[in-house]
């Protein structure tokens, strides 16, 4: 073979390689999607039709469950979530990023620390101090989206910080000596020459936090019983646990949980992918 | 204190920029951990649990009777959650990055649409890790799961149809979904990585002699050591805190993951809320959080060097 011949055979192979990886990949989501159109009956028996769709397992879904309710609660926990843990990650971050300040280093190691600590470990206190701040305060805390919120903003904030950090030592330092030179505070060298080429490390780390939010179930089991702050993950485990052997439905509800963060990734994909590597990629 | 002050001058931006960040976690991690180290040492179980705190203090007991207690009702599952745990987290790590680390080589060539086929294949890390578990605990089903229909009957890689979600094959049905959700994920940053590696050294190294693999071992491993190192450190930690997707797995949700898919977690969490342990959970937690530090700390003197930030 001549070695063009060679190359161009080469190719074909490892292009057919990549097609069966991306369909092996793909697969277990399709499937999801076919499985939920389909009669549960006839989806035991193994077969399966792609012409005879059972919207009505949607509209199952939709009824039976409070599903709307929990829908709300994780769109209301979680993008809260989103937006505070990414403003204190971007403050942290440019912080840790740009000066040498006594505890950095501690701080540092602190971030990564807090990943170590199983969190089954903190969550019965963390229920505690949350019925003692009622008892002292008189403010509710289990059943609150706010309690949610904080715990889940304390749990996303070290990562967001590891993200955003990356993002901005990859940002060259000339950009600011200009801003200074030309008689900008600090602060104001940060909020206005900074942050605006820091879009895309913002979106990924929003993205980020929104979607480890959105798969959160352990904290939310345990400090939400009722249904009107109770989460996705929560609401779908309490589903499930009612439903045995209706695949049909149990894999509605799949699909149902992942399309909103299905969305926000497409919508954000080209800024994402940009923003989580540019600091793994230069820090 | 007079250079706290001075220190506290030249850096009041800084401080003012982590102050909000240092206080949730003081109230929503130093406190409670603090608190649940403490817990490890108090008999803390369901006729105790209304003191809390307040429970009697039984010093080292709690860790001596998990350790070596042969009739403690932890101690036993706590074995096979130690073993599973590490074979779930090594092998998770290792298969994640390699797969990782080939496809985004696969993916580092031209060729039409590829980063279509790149957003393809970062599809199944958006899935949340629940819905993972309820997933793939219908795919691994013995008579009408589609993975027995696919292997068994099309390709007929079985004689008879496996029990996937019972015996030994647990552990390989919980790693299997655990790989196809991660790797994706980490196959991004390796290809953001590659693409920074100018080509002029690889063509520098063909000139020289080099065949691929050598290309390969000298010129794109010690360039991507930096994510390597990150990566790894992320996938073993998700793997030893790994609880949604065997969760979900087994039981809709309420199942017991079996004596080769029971994780630390799963197990913590059973003995803690189920069975009301607190104390026998905490000690373990406590030693699995020790175990875990040793780690990070072998792990940072092994990639110092790439750690540094320029």
């Amino acid at each position: 073979m001549t070695p063009r011949r060679w190359k161009r055979v080469h190719n074909a192979v490892l292009n057919v390689l990549t097609a069966v990886v991306g369909l092996v990949t793909v697969f277990p989501i399709l499937w999801m999607v076919i499985a939920s159109l389909q009669n549960n009956r006839s989806l035991l028996a193994g077969q399966v039709s792609l012409t005879n769709l059972y919207w009505s397992n949607f509209v199952q879904l939709w009824t039976h469950v409070k599903f709307f309710v929990y829908f709300k609660n994780s769109l209301i926990i979680c993008g809260t979530t989103m937006v505070i843990s990414t403003s204190f990650a971007c403050l942290a971050g440019y912080a840790l990023a740009r000066f040498r300040f006594k505890g950095a280093e501690t701080f540092n190691y602190a971030i990564i620390g807090t990943q170590m600590i199983p969190g089954i470990m903190f969550l019965l206190p963390l229920y505690m101090m949350f019925l003692w701040i009622k008892q002292t305060f008189g403010l509710p805390m289990v059943n609150t989206y706010w309690g949610m919120i904080g715990v889940y903003t304390a749990f996303f904030t070290p990562m967001s910080i590891f993200i955003m950090r990356g993002f901005f030592a990859a940002i060259p330092r000339e950009l600011e000596e200009a801003a200074l030179i030309d008689g900008c505070s600090q602060f104001q060298a940060f909020w206005r020459v900074i942050l605006p080429v820091s879009i895309p490390g913002l979106i990924a780390t929003a993205v980020y936090v929104f979607l480890t939010a959105w798969d959160e179930l352990l904290f939310a089991w345990v400090l939400t019983t009722s249904s009107s702050v109770q989460t996705i993950p929560v609401g779908i485990r309490l589903y499930v646990g009612q439903y045995n052997n209706r695949y049909d439905l149990l894999m509605a509800a799949a699909v149902v949980t992942t399309i909103p963060v299905l969305v926000t990734f497409f919508a954000t994909q080209k800024w994402f992918v940009s923003g989580m590597t540019a600091g793994s990629v230069k820090g | 204190l007079k250079n706290l002050a001075t220190e506290w001058r030249r850096h009041r931006l800084a401080y003012l920029l982590v102050a909000p960040t240092i206080i949730f976690m003081v109230l929503v991690h130093l406190v409670p951990m603090t608190q649940g180290i403490y817990m490890s040492f108090l008999k803390l179980n369901q006729f105790t649990l209304s003191l809390f705190l307040k429970a009697p203090f039984v010093g080292l007991d709690n860790f001596t009777g998990v350790l070596f207690d042969v009739d403690n009702p932890v101690r036993a599952g706590l074995k096979l959650a130690i073993r599973n745990t590490a074979i779930y987290s090594v092998v998770v790590s290792v298969v994640v990055l390699s797969t990782g680390m080939g496809v985004a080589l696969l993916l580092n060539r031209e060729f039409r649409g590829r980063s279509f086929v790149r957003t393809i294949m970062l599809l199944p890390w958006v899935v949340p890790t629940y819905v993972v578990g309820i997933l793939w605990g219908f795919m691994w089903q013995h008579d009408n799961g589609i993975m027995n229909r696919i292997l068994v009957d099309w390709l007929g890689l079985f004689a008879d149809r496996p029990f996937w979600l019972s015996g030994r094959n647990v552990i390989w049905a919980i790693i299997i979904p655990t790989v196809w959700r991660f790797w994706p994920f980490v196959m991004v940053m390796f290809l953001a990585g590659l693409q920074t590696i100018p080509g002029e050294l690889y063509e520098a190294a063909e000139i020289d002699g080099a065949n691929p693999w050598l290309r390969f071992r000298h010129i794109t491993i010690p360039l991507l050591r930096p994510i390597i190192a990150i990566q790894l450190l992320f996938q073993i930690i998700n793997g030893v805190y790994a609880y949604n997707i065997v969760q979900m797995m087994f039981g809709n949700g309420a199942g017991y993951p079996g004596e080769w898919g029971d994780l630390m977690m799963t197990l913590l969490t059973r003995q803690s809320f189920g069975s009301w342990l607190f104390g026998y959970g905490a000690a373990v937690s406590v030693m699995l959080m020790i175990v875990m530090l040793g780690f990070v700390w072998v792990w940072y003197r092994v990639f110092r060097q790439e750690l540094v930030i320029k």
